[in-house]
């Protein structure tokens, strides 16, 4: 393994753990799962050797109070996890946003719902967005497409996750976790965070602090959530994150997030050649999720083909930024096998065709 | 342009490895490239494969419905993949092991006796080098000059004293055994 600007070969979940290393993450609690037991299996060998801290936890809802024990004093922390236990940790992510800890969670999607198998799927995209626990709050969410962006994206949450105190969710799924792909480490690009205004780091020469997650006081518990929601806005404003390729003089623009990003960037260069003006749109960050720039391709009057490997959860968000002023349809399968680039291709031909909305199914 | 490889066999016949040698051969020539393992409840002694893709820009689909080349081990391997090589592809199987049949006739078949060109060299542990020797052979866009290198990343330098074997291993193929 290398942390310097060679490229290797490596998995998904292995590139995750060592970008987690080189960001400075001090402990890492977690229960192993497939697909993504490899990072618990990595970091139990390179954190100790670092004379960092690694738990194998008794459960999924023991790791995330560790990993939220541990925030909670300032140092970067994460957990990592696959859709059906991902839902054990819910109840935590809530209060883990009231009570602003910056907590990182890896969510390297499975199928649901309930147990579901271990095929790679996009199911967790509405629990990531809107939240599977109590209350109005809000994860970040960034959504790699590459293994590459497995490093990436995971430098910018432990960034983002101090910077704005919020609790992070990178959602990756099966594919991504498994598939090996060159991608080079450099070196943690962010600035470390001031921690030191709000840090449970004991109380000696100050004065005590706490962090909890109620008022008691009516007033108080509507400006504490108030402010979070502000603080949203911020991240909204700032934070946002999308990719366009060749949206200018498309007619239909395909949009995918994660993985499935790979197969829609084929899918237009195939349409293309077939005469059909094909763009693609990206999410990067699903929360917050680029309505805006949505929103002005379809002032532009370009249709949008949303293509994804659940039922329509993202579908509904871009319906959302749209407005009704253009036709949003949805290309899709439940879990399993990717859609692959020519199912996709057939799709979007039918949709021109005016097809109805499609559901690929067996 | 993209092209795809499959690798398929036994549990234990170096599948994977063999998949992540190409994969870092294609990655040291500068290519782009992806690796992906079947994936499912998988058993030793059942049957494993992986698919690589290479391309010159970036790679799309990573796990594909049809295959360019078919490197199959083991005779389920055959009989399973030679229904997948595109038309005008090529299967590239173990002689000791497959049956030399031809299913289809809008494909090419490569038979390598695999597992006793290992053999020879002193171990079946080397089928799955011999293998990339082999496909090397009939497949234009893979160069033994990188697969050597890729050999050698893999095995690095906590087992280097088995890179001469594998190097050898590499070569067996190419002394007029392929047909």
């Amino acid at each position: 393994m290398t942390d310097n600007n060679e490229k290797v070969l490596i998995k998904g979940n292995y590139a995750i753990a060592q970008a987690a290393v080189n960001a400075g993450c001090q402990c890492y609690f977690g229960y192993p799962i497939t697909p993504q037991t490899e990072i618990g299996e990595y970091l139990s060998g390179k954190m100790q050797e670092l004379g960092r801290a690694y738990v194998c936890a008794e459960s999924e809802l023991g790791a995330i109070n560790m990993v939220m024990g541990a925030a909670a004093t300032g140092v970067k922390a994460m957990t990592s996890s696959s859709s059906c236990a991902i839902s054990l940790m819910q109840e935590a992510l809530s209060y883990a946003s009231s009570d602003e800890l910056p907590v990182v969670v890896v969510n390297v999607m499975r199928t649901g719902p309930g147990l579901g198998y271990i095929y790679p799927a996009q199911g967790d995209y509405n629990q990531a967005v809107y939240g599977g626990g109590n209350g109005d709050y809000n994860l970040i969410v960034l959504a790699p497409s590459t293994v590459q962006e497995c490093v990436d994206l995971t430098y910018r949450a432990f960034y983002l996750a101090q910077k704005y105190r919020n609790p992070v969710m990178l959602l990756a799924d099966g594919l991504l976790g498994q598939m090996m792909e060159p991608a080079s480490f450099g070196e943690y690009p962010y600035p470390e965070v001031d921690v030191s205004s709000w840090a449970l780091t004991g109380a000696k020469d100050r004065e005590a602090r706490k962090i909890y997650s109620v008022a008691t006081d009516e007033k108080k518990q509507i400006q504490h959530i108030c402010d979070l929601h502000r603080k949203f806005e911020i991240i909204a404003e700032n934070e946002t994150t999308y990719e366009e390729y060749e949206t200018d003089d498309a007619d239909i623009v395909l949009v995918a997030f994660g993985s499935m990003t790979r197969n829609i960037k084929a899918a237009m260069k195939v349409l293309r050649n077939k005469g059909i003006k094909a763009g693609c749109f990206r999410p990067v960050t699903l929360n917050p999720f680029p309505h805006k720039q949505i929103h002005n391709l379809a002032k532009q009057g370009k249709d949008f083909v949303v293509v994804e490997m659940n039922m329509g959860q993202m579908f509904k968000d871009v319906k959302y930024a749209v407005e009704g002023l253009s036709k949003v349809s949805l290309v899709n399968r439940a879990c399993g096998e990717w859609l692959s680039v020519e199912e996709i291709v057939s799709s979007v031909e039918n949709v021109l065709k005016g097809g109805r909305q499609l559901t690929a199914s067996l | 342009m993209e092209t795809n490889f499959i690798f398929a066999g036994f549990g234990g016949q170096g599948i994977l490895l063999a998949g992540t040698i190409l994969a870092n051969a294609f990655m040291i020539e500068g290519k782009n490239v992806t690796w992906y393992p079947c994936y499912g409840a998988e058993m030793r002694g059942g049957t494993v494969n992986c698919e690589i893709v290479v391309s010159d820009s970036e790679v799309s689909s990573v796990h594909k419905q049809d295959t360019d080349y078919a490197i199959v081990l083991n005779q389920q391997s055959f009989d399973r993949f030679v229904q997948r090589v595109k038309a005008g592809g090529t299967i590239v199987a173990n002689s000791t092991l497959v049956e030399e049949t031809r299913p289809r006739n809008d494909i090419k078949y490569v038979f390598v006796p695999m597992t006793k060109l290992a053999n020879d060299l002193g171990t079946s542990k080397v089928t799955n080098v011999v293998s990339l020797g082999a496909l090397a052979s009939v497949c234009p866009i893979v160069k033994k000059e990188f697969l050597a290198k890729g050999v050698e990343k893999v095995l690095g330098a906590k087992k280097k004293d088995l890179i001469p074997l594998n190097m050898k291993a590499l070569e067996a193929s190419s002394e007029g055994a392929v047909v």
